[in-house]
């Protein structure tokens, strides 16, 4: 694939001082570092009911690159091989935009809740990543997970604003933000108290309940019961929502508007 | 009420399955991923409607007259006229919905350029028009699903349409979780699946959207349209993972484009075209860029800090992670990239498709757009798509789903039994062996017609593909051995030949009967 043959000679100057001398360096050829070397151990699963195993894989390239563009290096060499040589089925992971816009490829890398398309390798130990799907939600296969319980729950609470009135303007910056929610599921992830979902159904709710109320003036109490319920008895701020959204949502600042 | 499957949530999807909510049916909404996975996320520059609030005597003839103009007069101007005149509805539409629309000093809702229109006319929610949209659609959705009329259901891939004597009833769909293949019947299937992003391996797209269901139903006998005409943006970024789109919008608020001739910048659209030469249609931009010789850049740092945060932070963020690049110091590094597909599905201007009860809406659908899309033009196509079809389906009488073919497959079955009977009796000659293949070839032909008979029960109608040319290897096997032997007498071949001393071995093969005589061990 093109996208491959070019991603591997793709490394970005850091400091660029003026238009001009920005534009005249070349900008994709220049390299910043040698090739490195590194395993990638990845939690594997056939399928839904069959028995996780660690599988490792060795890739050799640029560190300029984000986790979700080596699993698309290691799944499209001819031949896929572990570093024992044994030959290994595609790794099966999700995504879609691969910018950071739809949540889809969260997985858990080097034990840290993070979307694929966000983390560099550079910004990783040198030798060794470890690629494992989130741990809260039903694997399906490898590092794809079954997310539907998010859905359900924001159904079961009903969070919509039902019947829209115009937004206070002076809330329009926050109910915009919050809006961007990717609905990826890292918030429940990174949770203390959210296990499954069964009654605390974690920080996404709680940014869901704070622009729904905001939109809305008739349905402003069920959506405060349905808080009430199911996050803010069950929070015990541990706050590490707030700082694992990929998005950077202010979840701190939804919950202190819901609990005014 | 009619029931009606939704396939595919992004936007078109989500609309359509409001509209007829709101006008009482029942809708299943089926998609692998939630909507927040739907390419429609990504669309970032905004939503043409000739609002006129810059007071430039925009109109509603005007929005119409650039898109045809945009799409090389190759779109239906009938179509091209509702989605325009609708424009300004939707936009309603969707603040009533709770989208918040970014606004100017004037308090109205705010107007950028994009490229081939003549006047301001792309409304825009901040740097993330189509994630607001989604989620405003969402929730209204939700409204719906709360109280029964829409049933979402997640985790299901399309694997073909169930379409017979050119009517659609439903779709089969492929569960990943459970692993099996489900039916989901209707009185109507709307296809909302978006482009064929996967044709070109990435496109500044979300990688869902393959083009698999315009193939397949390609196949299954739906007429495809204007595939030829494939949109390159003409600004994307290159980094390590795909191409990323720069929005048209960087343009819009006053983004130039230029290469560098030693020292000297080069502003080729503005030396070629005047002074908004950067907002030419997508398709004359993206030759140009492809035309110069060397590196092209996106200069927004002109703009100023203040106008990159505020109207452009999507593109400082991407820039910023992606390339490690500050936009308000240095210029962007630009490429053309696939990025929308004017051709798909074809559809009438009531978005039915030529198989009955089967419609596409959004961009796997193609009406509007003719050779070239205009930015801000696939938002609002996606919407108003939704909106015309749920009218259609809404008015359309439920086509009955009986067979109107004249064949039945009781008639057929006797006639096989009659031929089978009157060959394979128990002298057999070669006579009437070919005269019986003969007429099961014809009754094959037959069943290749009727392809489905309501009057019978399912199976007994699909039966038929399976038994008559079973009939046809029996009669084959009959002719080829020419001797007599046991249960096998042929008048014409009296005597046990040793030739035949073995097994009758039948293969088929493309419509091939080939029959070997092999010995046993």
């Amino acid at each position: 694939m093109d996208a491959h043959k070019v991603s591997t000679n793709v490394t970005h100057d850091a400091s660029p001082s003026s238009a001009s001398e920005r534009a005249c360096a070349d900008h994709n050829t220049q390299a910043t570092d040698t090739p490195a070397t590194l395993t990638v151990r990845i939690k594997r699963q056939r399928h839904a009911d069959s028995a996780p195993y660690y599988q490792s894989f060795t890739y050799t390239g640029t560190r300029d690159i984000t986790v979700a563009a080596l699993l698309d290096v290691i799944n499209y060499t001819d031949d896929l091989y572990d570093t024992e040589g044994q030959p290994a089925p595609r790794i099966l992971w999700e995504c879609s935009c691969l910018q950071n816009m739809c949540g889809a490829c969260a997985m858990v890398i080097n034990g840290i809740p993070a979307l694929a398309c966000q983390v560099f390798l550079r910004d990783l130990p040198p030798d060794k990543i470890t690629l494992e799907p989130l741990s809260k939600f039903p694997v399906v296969h490898d590092l794809v997970v079954d997310r539907r319980i998010i859905e359900e729950n924001l159904n079961l609470t009903r969070m919509y604003p039902g019947a829209s009135k115009a937004p206070d303007s002076r809330e329009y910056e926050h109910l915009y933000t919050i809006a961007k929610c990717l609905k990826c599921g890292l918030c429940l992830e990174v949770c203390p108290n959210y296990h499954r979902g069964e009654r605390f159904h974690g920080a996404l709710l709680a940014n869901e309940a704070c622009l729904s109320r905001g939109l809305t003036k008739e349905r402003q109490k069920d959506i405060k019961r349905a808080y009430a319920k199911h996050f803010a008895a069950g929070c015990s701020k541990a706050r590490s929502c707030a700082s694992i959204c990929p998005m950077n949502l202010p979840t701190l600042s939804s919950m202190l508007k819901m609990n005014r | 009420m009619k029931e009606i499957l939704i396939i595919g949530s992004g936007i078109s999807g989500l609309t359509c399955a409001i509209s007829l909510a709101e006008m009482g049916h029942r809708v299943t909404l089926a998609s692998p991923f939630p909507s927040e996975r739907a390419q429609s996320v990504m669309a970032a520059g905004g939503i043409n409607a000739a609002l006129d609030t810059k007071g430039e005597q925009d109109s509603v003839a005007c929005h119409v007259a650039d898109t045809l103009k945009g799409g090389c007069y190759i779109a239906s101007p009938t179509a091209v006229q509702g989605l325009c005149a609708e424009a300004p509805a939707i936009l309603r539409w969707l603040e009533t919905l709770g989208t918040v629309f970014t606004r100017d000093a004037n308090n109205r809702i705010d107007l950028r350029a994009f490229g081939g229109q003549t006047h301001r006319r792309t409304a825009y929610a901040g740097a993330s028009t189509g994630k607001q949209i989604v989620t405003a659609l969402v929730h209204e959705a939700r409204k719906y699903e709360c109280d029964g009329l829409i049933e979402r259901r997640l985790g299901l891939h399309f694997h073909s349409g169930l379409i017979r004597d050119g009517h659609c009833y439903g779709a089969l769909m492929y569960d990943e979780v459970k692993r099996v293949f489900e039916p989901i019947f209707a009185d109507a299937v709307v296809m909302a699946t978006g482009g064929q992003n996967a044709l070109f391996g990435k496109t500044t797209g979300s990688t869902l959207c393959d083009g698999y269901a315009a193939g397949k139903l390609m196949t299954q006998g739906v007429t495809l349209k204007n595939l030829e005409f494939i949109q390159y943006h003409p600004t994307a970024i290159e980094t390590p993972q795909k191409r990323m789109l720069i929005t048209e919008g960087a343009r819009g608020e006053g983004g130039r484009l230029y290469y560098l001739d030693g020292d000297q910048r080069v502003y080729f659209m503005e030396d070629k075209f005047g002074p908004r030469g950067n907002l030419m249609p997508r398709d004359v931009v993206a030759k140009c860029i492809y035309d110069v010789p060397t590196q092209v850049y996106l200069d927004v740092a002109n703009l100023g800090a203040d106008v990159i945060h505020g109207k452009l932070s999507e593109v400082d963020e991407l820039c910023r992670r992606y390339l490690n690049l500050d936009v308000t110091k240095a210029d962007i590094p630009v490429y053309p990239s696939v990025h929308y597909f004017m051709g798909g599905i074809a559809v009438d201007n009531h978005h039915r498709t030529n198989i009955e009860s089967l419609y596409a809406i959004g961009e796997c659908a193609a009406i509007y757009h003719g050779a070239n899309r205009l930015g801000g033009n696939s938002l609002l196509g996606a919407i108003y798509s939704g909106k015309v079809a749920a009218g259609t389906i809404d008015t359309e009488r439920v086509e009955d789903a009986a067979s109107k073919s004249p064949f039945s497959a009781v008639y057929i079955r006797r006639d096989v039994a009659r031929v089978m009977n009157e060959c394979l009796g128990i002298t057999r000659t070669e006579d009437k062996l070919l005269a019986g293949i003969e007429d099961i070839d014809h009754a094959i032909g037959v069943c290749e017609k009727i392809r489905f008979d309501s009057s019978v029960s399912p199976y007994q109608s699909y039966a038929l593909k399976g038994l008559l040319p079973l009939a046809r290897a029996v009669l084959t096997c009959a002719l080829h051995r020419q001797e007599s032997r046991g249960a096998h007498i042929r008048e014409d071949y009296p005597e046990t030949s040793d030739r035949f001393l073995c097994a009758t071995i039948m293969r088929y093969n493309n419509g091939r009967y080939d029959v070997e005589f092999v010995k046993e061990v």
